[in-house]
């Protein structure tokens, strides 16, 4: 059976460590294992702790952002191999804490793309910490930090109350805009065993409820700006072509991964009744996922995009061309 | 990996037939015939190999084996010195008039 991995990132000192060592002292999260990339000063000795280093090894493909992490596959292959050895207690959840630095989309890659983990390990959520009193330079100054906002599945404010309200209120604001629909909690609403944090988002029980999040239903061609990040809607009211679609969005991740920071899709695809939900971080997508029925009567394929740096209209010409282009010519001639 | 022939399996892949409608064999060359259809302004031709693989065939003759889409979009770029990009105007303008 298949582990789920929840992925806690921000960027430095916005308390991720103080969060988990908060929630890891409650025994909802006895059967958590711990992975962090920096031993911090906070000891959390009851749980399984093991340091994770940077390593990369690139995949054919050749590309940065989808390099394989070494040392998470060995910490996570070695913590399996612990646990059939009896060494440490059953697990069935292992909570990554990355660097402040860090850019989640290699970890997914990792977790996507490495034989030994696929099918062993999934990724659950993406958590990302968000220090409300500096959460404005870290924006201007390191790219890293959109890209964290970007791949949340949940955001959570860390110190507001030691900022100005009207600060963060903008604050909530922006992150919103940028990546609409994440559940926005703050750290000290965030109380241990909670599902936020801990379920598994679309690999869940209810993948429906986490597609709701995410407000696909907003105009076709919308395009919504914050400093360099723009949110962009694309409709198709036809079926579409699963073919097609997979050469088109594959292409596009490979060519413009770097710039396309998240997407997130409920497609009709034809020859199927119930919608595919795909969504991805930068190069990597995960495993489509089928929803038992359409959450409403209209079935149109509907995509969002997080890009940065990248033109929304040229993106949404090129996914009207190829959605047009194979959708009936190949339902036709098959 | 086939015990005959030691080739690999295809990479698994995100984009990989979603449903059993028609055999894979079906799928996959119908997957193949949409890459030919984008690589075309490339001048790149794909054929099927082993229904494991793709050749990738470069208009100097040049020969490619790519194991899954995501290497075969990047050797598209090594052969050709230019990135197989869908937003290129180009390539939109050659899938356009078969809309």
């Amino acid at each position: 059976m298949s582990i789920a991995l929840n992925v806690v990132t921000g960027f430095l000192g916005s308390g991720k460590t103080t969060l988990l060592n908060r929630l890891l002292q409650d025994e909802s999260l006895g059967d958590t294992a711990l992975l962090i990339n920096e031993f911090g000063d906070i000891g959390i000795d009851h749980l399984l702790v093991q340091e994770v280093a940077p390593d990369t090894v690139l995949l054919p493909s050749g590309c940065v952002c989808c390099s394989i992490r070494g040392e998470l596959k060995d910490a996570l292959l070695d913590l399996l191999a612990r646990r059939d050895r009896g060494e440490i207690p059953p697990f069935r959840r292992v909570i990554l804490e990355t660097t402040g630095l860090a850019d989640p989309a290699p970890i997914l890659a990792t977790l996507n793309n490495d034989v030994q983990l696929r099918g062993r390990f999934h990724v659950g959520l993406v958590v990302t910490l968000v220090d409300a009193c500096h959460a404005e330079l870290q924006a201007r100054i390191h790219p890293e930090w959109l890209a964290q906002v970007a791949a949340a599945d949940r955001l959570l404010l860390s110190k507001t109350d030691q900022a100005a309200a009207p600060a963060v209120s903008a604050l909530r604001q922006r992150l919103q805009t940028l990546n609409p629909g994440v559940p926005l909690l703050d750290t000290h609403e965030v109380l241990s065993g909670d599902q936020l944090l801990l379920g598994e988002g679309l690999r869940g029980a209810t993948p429906e409820v986490e597609v709701a999040r995410w407000q696909l239903h907003r105009p076709q061609g919308q395009v919504t700006s914050h400093g360099e990040a723009q949110v962009c809607c694309l409709t198709f009211d036809q079926p579409l072509d699963w073919i097609g679609f997979g050469v088109w969005l594959s292409m596009l991740l490979r060519c413009h991964g770097e710039r396309i920071l998240r997407v997130k899709g409920l497609l009709n695809v034809n020859s199927l009744q119930a919608p595919v939900v795909i969504h991805g971080v930068q190069h990597c997508l995960h495993a489509p996922v089928h929803l038992p029925h359409w959450p409403c009567a209209e079935r149109q394929s509907r995509l969002v995009f997080i890009v940065r740096g990248l033109d929304p209209e040229r993106l949404r010409h090129s996914f009207d061309v190829f959605a047009r282009c194979f959708a009936p010519a190949v339902e036709v001639s098959a | 990996m086939c015990g005959l022939c030691g080739l690999l399996g295809e990479d698994v892949h995100w984009s990989d037939p979603l449903g059993d409608g028609l055999p894979r064999r079906r799928e996959r060359l119908r997957r193949i015939s949409a890459i030919n259809r984008v690589l075309a302004p490339l001048r790149l031709k794909v054929e099927d190999f082993q229904g494991t693989a793709y050749l990738l065939l470069g208009a100097t003759g040049r020969q490619e084996l790519a194991s899954g889409l995501d290497q075969l979009w990047s050797l598209a770029e090594s052969m050709t010195g230019r990135a197989a990009d869908p937003l290129d105007p180009v390539l939109l303008q050659s899938l356009e008039p078969a809309s």
